[in-house]
């Protein structure tokens, strides 16, 4: 207990001790900006920009709910992306403190929410509803020409929603939730019966799906995931199904390909209710977290084979994502943004601000 | 490294912080919420049970008598569904339930187009039909076009084979939906009992429903959310019951809600917020049953309008106090919770 006390106020210490360090990250090695959509309390939009060493911050109104983002290699832009069934993609400066360019899905597209760019930060690849016929896409644009549409990849399936790039530049891994819904109908989910979510990879040169692991029951809808440095990938599910059926909520696909389910404690399962938000895996250890928000917990789990490290008590627990140093930053759609360990400490509070903070912290 | 801190890690599954409601003391309150659920489930299995039955007689014998309880039938069954539409978790949320019972709101005036597309086939859909069709075309909104469109208001309009057998259809399919429903919740009910988040989750769906009563359903019609005043945003605009729906709102969360939260608050020796939960309650909802049943004629009627103005600010009180009581027992406020993605 008492050196798990000194390890925390160690590891507080050395966050703020270090002024500049910023978030290392591949290709942006000295991004300090950590971007998220949030709420203000009387439920207007906006994309939040916080610097927590320089102990800075700017907001940008917008005119619809957000969700994810990315980071744009060797720049200081981040991309932000409107909430399903939104049709708008924000480009935001990080030193200019402004939205930059803001992009339309184009007539009969909306996006779902979420985007990743290749390493060169050139290509933009964003997940994307064809309204039409429900066929689930990803679009790629261009950042060098003022984001112009390039082309599309199609999907054979329905609802991609979160998407990363593998560590050989080349692969896509996709989080296919294969839930159908129309703007006409909100959020009306439209075909829970027949779905056929999936993990996928996607050759983004060639625009073949080189992988496609389904989930062990057709309403584990696969939604969001990270890439580990060594090319593992965990996804995290929401099921759809009866509520008090346990099935799993994790995956975890291995450098080597193999497709594997992670199962939880019973009754933790039972807590988050069939719903995880959040994946961020840490860039030099083995550690991924997982926030779910119906439950109001984080996890740690190691990323080598799922075992359970850590679960915190943290209400709302919304975005997550690596500090760059072993550590995880996740929000709270109450306001609070904190640090939770990679070596399993509870959260720390850094900030609170009167927002609510959205799904996703970029 | 590595296994220094996995020991650190089993220590934190157990150190975590506790708020209020992750102590399970509350298995009472769930035991009492899982009953009073179960039992308006129950009245709305057998008020759309009746409402079935009403179609089937009207249509095979259509004089005035059927049609007027026919049409009351259908407004006791609308009302069973608005008195437990806070229970917005569990069973409800499986094959988007809640949106084929109501499907609201309808900006597009899906429900309409829908309802035009069916009443120009040859011959009237089956119920399986309906089932596999559009979610538009499943529920109370619905029926309310046949009951009350100025399309429909020919005499003969509802008599004609294709539109009786299109609303007997539609009958039939929800009231095998809310018995499924029912015997879901059933099935449903140890995992409830026994699973801490529960609790959470019930005090937040009954929230959500003030705030989607104050904002959505009353707000947005009068004018109060940004947009002008628009009498189409309002539920039941056709059939004029908008008011009545949350009537039965209102009254559901009294009855239905009401009970555990007693139960809960009790246990935290705070029973006096519960009674004055429950006085602004009753009177907010015989507040809504003295007033006329539409919301639309109201924004062109300046009395009217003060009454809906009075309605909303005490709904917006009793938002208040459930957000005051929830902070009480420390309800973490789910923003991504209710409505991630």
């Amino acid at each position: 207990m008492r050196r798990r006390e000194l390890l925390k106020t160690v590891a507080g210490l050395g966050a703020f001790a270090l002024p500049g360090l910023g978030w290392t990250l591949p290709g942006w090695p000295r991004a300090s900006w950590v971007f998220s959509a949030v709420d203000d309390t009387e439920g207007r939009h906006y994309l939040q920009a916080v610097s927590i060493e320089a102990g800075r911050a700017f907001r940008i109104a917008v005119p619809e709910r957000c969700h994810g983002g990315c980071l744009r290699p060797g720049s200081t832009q981040a991309v932000l992306f409107a909430r399903r069934p939104g049709r708008s993609l924000h480009v935001i400066d990080g030193d200019a403190r402004a939205e930059v360019a803001r992009v339309d899905a184009g007539p009969g597209h909306h996006f779902y929410g979420h985007g990743v760019f290749e390493t060169s930060g050139r290509y933009l690849y964003v997940t994307a509803n064809r309204i039409e016929d429900a066929a689930g896409l990803v679009r790629v644009y261009d950042a060098e020409r003022d984001y112009a549409h390039c082309h599309d990849l199609p999907l054979d399936g329905i609802g991609p929603h979160e998407l990363r790039l593998m560590p050989d530049g080349r692969t896509l891994a996709i989080a296919l939730g294969g839930i159908r819904t129309h703007p006409d109908y909100g959020r009306a989910k439209l075909n829970l019966d027949v779905m056929a979510p999936a993990l996928m990879l996607l050759d983004r040169e060639s625009g073949e799906i080189t992988a496609r692991h389904s989930p062990s029951h057709h309403q584990l809808s696969c939604r969001h995931l990270d890439v580990a440095t060594d090319g593992t990938v965990i996804a995290g599910y929401q099921y759809q199904g009866a509520e008090w059926e346990r099935r799993p909520l994790l995956a975890r696909l291995s450098p080597q390909g193999d497709f594997t389910e992670i199962e939880l404690p019973g009754p933790l399962t039972d807590e988050l209710r069939q719903y995880t938000a959040s994946i961020a895996i840490a860039r030099s250890t083995p550690r991924a977290l997982i926030t779910a928000p119906r439950g109001h917990r984080v996890l740690l789990i190691d990323s080598r084979d799922g075992r359970l490290l850590a679960s915190h008590h943290l209400p709302d627990a919304a975005g997550a994502r690596c500090d760059g140093q072993g550590d995880f930053l996740v929000s709270s759609g109450r306001g609070g943004l904190y640090r939770v360990g990679g070596d399993g400490s509870a959260p720390q509070a850094l900030e609170s601000l009167a927002i609510r903070w959205d799904n996703h912290l970029t | 490294m590595f296994k220094r801190l996995g020991r650190l890690g089993l220590a934190a599954l157990t150190l975590a912080t506790a708020p209020l409601l992750a102590d399970d003391d509350a298995p009472q309150a769930r035991e009492r919420w899982h009953q009073a659920i179960d039992q308006r489930y129950g009245v709305l299995v057998d008020a759309s049970e009746r409402l079935e039955a009403s179609a089937d007689r009207f249509c095979e014998q259509p004089d005035t008598s059927h049609r007027r309880r026919l049409t009351q039938d259908w407004l006791e069954a609308y009302q069973a569904w608005q008195a437990v539409r806070f229970v917005d978790f569990g069973p409800i949320e499986q094959q988007s339930r809640a949106w084929q019972l109501q499907f609201w709101p309808d900006r597009k005036n899906l429900v309409g187009r829908k309802m035009q597309a069916w009443l120009a086939a040859d011959q009237p859909p089956s119920a399986e039909q309906i089932a596999d069709g559009s979610v538009a075309a499943q529920g109370f909104p619905a029926l309310e076009y046949l009951l009350f469109d100025d399309a429909m208001q020919d005499d003969e309009a509802l008599t004609h084979p294709v539109a009786c057998g299109l609303m007997r259809a539609i009958a039939n399919h929800l009231a095998d939906g809310t018995s499924a429903l029912r015997r879901d919740w059933q099935r449903f009910g140890d995992h409830y009992r026994h699973t801490a988040s529960y609790t959470g989750a019930t005090l937040h769906g009954a929230l959500l429903a003030l705030e989607t009563l104050e904002d959505k359903r009353l707000g947005s019609p009068m004018g109060l959310t940004g947009g002008a005043p628009n009498g189409y945003l309002a539920e039941a605009w056709r059939s004029g019951r908008s008011i009545r729906l949350i009537e039965g709102t209102l009254h559901g969360l009294e009855d239905t809600f009401l009970p555990g939260l007693k139960t809960l608050l009790a246990r935290r020796g705070e029973a006096a917020l519960a009674d004055d939960f429950r006085e602004a309650l009753d009177r907010t909802r015989r507040r809504a049953a003295k007033m006329s049943s539409g919301l639309a004629p109201a924004l062109d009627d300046g009395a009217a309008f003060s009454e809906l103005q009075g309605l909303h600010v005490q709904i917006g009180q009793l938002r208040h106090q459930l957000e005051e009581i929830g902070g009480t027992l420390g309800l973490a406020r789910g923003f991504n919770a209710s409505d991630g993605d």
